[in-house]
């Protein structure tokens, strides 16, 4: 197995070009792990450490974030660049696995992996972000909505790469948070919720509401959004706002939770996710 | 964990059943499936490739039916291991087809399977989940080809 280290985007997809089981290594946290346990044997590794512009974060002037790949978890977590909207990424980078992990692991890695109980998917699907992509064709952008395909399955194609995350700025008075239930401090979620909202006086001007680990990827539900907007939050609106993410949701039955109470979990951490905006989701 | 699947084919009992008891035309309904080959009276042998995302798996299956009773019921055990048995996996299975009428049979199938080995440490919920949308594939595949004239 070839151990290659390029300093540029354009030499790392010449590389991958070249090798077509060969996979890039970005922190390591879950492709050196599942080299361990014999699930992947590369050809060869494409170590993206050394390219300067994969990292970091910087804000354009139209306040959208820009979030390199190789960024790495707890970086993105103390961040203070976001907005209060935006601030729900950093607040689900805060809640992956433990500091050690939140040291290695990088956005570019973990959503490319794209593990149906990860965090960032929730949270990127919520503040409606886009996937910035490079491959032989060039470059590309990819919503996140359409970026998680599957379990463990992106819209990358054969040697594409992840090279940023663009998050838009929130519209002004936003408020944001990540709600994660796991059986473990640490682990996976069983179910989570990433949300973002305004509101002015009491009433909802707007809401995003994206579910993790309920499905082979993030869901996201117009009428459940609708139906908050419309009839503010109560328990009965957030129940039937909660019917139409259960329709959209099809989950595992695992040692996290089996699937009928994971269906279970979700109306109860959409009230948390949203009563924690309110109560303190600014940035 | 335990496959389980009922679907709906346009076609009498009896022709399902000669149709099942085919390997030549199981075979090209079962994804991933190559190289089949009858090693004996009710056994069989083939390549299954699965992937569920980057994870590429091939494995050495073989079928051996141990109770029949024809066109209702049939009971098999299979047995299947990844190259240098980095997995290993074992099933006992279960068919039933029920006559809906002269021209419609329900196909019912029971999977308790077992795997050990490296996919068996691994996201076992979402195996399931692979598993039966491979069973969907399956089911869509063979009613293709039940139902096509000729067949």
């Amino acid at each position: 197995m070839k151990l290659h280290h390029p300093r540029s985007i354009d030499e790392a997809v010449s590389l991958l070009g070249k090798d077509g089981e060969a996979r890039c290594l970005a922190g390591g946290a879950t492709l050196v792990a599942m080299m361990n346990a014999d699930l992947l044997a590369p050809s060869g590794l494409v170590s993206l450490r050394d390219v300067e512009t994969l990292k970091g974060i910087s804000i354009e002037a139209d306040g959208t974030a820009v979030i390199g790949a190789m960024t790495n978890h707890v970086t993105i977590a103390e961040a203070t660049e976001f907005d209060s909207g935006q601030s729900v990424v950093a607040r689900a980078a805060a809640v992956i696995g433990h500091p050690a992990i939140r040291n290695m692991g990088t956005i570019g890695g973990a959503i490319a992996h794209a593990d149906s109980a990860a965090d960032y998917p929730a949270a990127l699907l919520a503040a409606d972000a886009v996937i910035c992509v490079a491959g032989a064709d060039g470059a590309r952008e990819i919503p996140a909505g359409d970026f998680f395909v599957d379990y463990l399955e992106t819209a990358l194609e054969e040697g594409e790469l992840v090279t940023s995350v663009r998050i838009p700025a929130a519209p002004a008075g936003s408020v944001a948070a990540y709600e994660k239930f796991a059986r473990v401090e640490g682990d996976f979620a069983t179910v989570s919720v990433a949300v973002m909202l305004q509101e002015n006086d009491g009433a909802i001007d707007d809401i995003r509401l994206a579910v993790g680990a309920c499905a082979p990827v993030p869901i996201r539900s117009p009428d459940a959004e609708q139906i908050l907007r419309r009839d503010g939050v109560s328990d009965t609106s957030i129940a039937a706002a909660c019917e139409h993410l259960a329709a959209l949701a099809d989950p595992v039955d695992d040692f996290r939770g089996s699937g009928g109470y994971r269906l279970k979990l979700i109306p109860v951490l959409v009230a948390r996710a949203i009563e924690a905006a309110r109560n303190g989701g600014a940035a | 964990m335990k496959i389980e699947e009922t679907f709906s084919v346009n076609a009498p009992v009896d022709r399902v059943w000669e149709f099942m008891m085919d390997p030549d035309r199981m075979a090209p309904c079962v994804p991933g499936c190559s190289d089949v080959e009858v090693l004996g009276e009710n056994k069989y042998r083939a390549n299954v490739k699965v992937a569920v995302g980057p994870i590429k798996t091939s494995f050495k299956v073989s079928v051996e039916l141990t109770e029949q009773n024809a066109p209702t019921y049939a009971a098999s055990v299979t047995r299947g291991e990844e190259g240098g048995k980095a997995s290993m996996l074992t099933a006992n299975s279960e068919l039933r087809l029920t006559s809906v009428n002269s021209d419609e049979t329900e196909v019912y199938y029971l999977s308790e399977v077992s795997l050990v080995g490296r996919l068996g440490k691994f996201g076992l919920g979402m195996m399931k989940k692979k598993a039966k949308a491979i069973g969907e594939e399956f089911a869509e595949s063979f009613r293709i080809q039940i139902e096509t004239p000729g067949q």
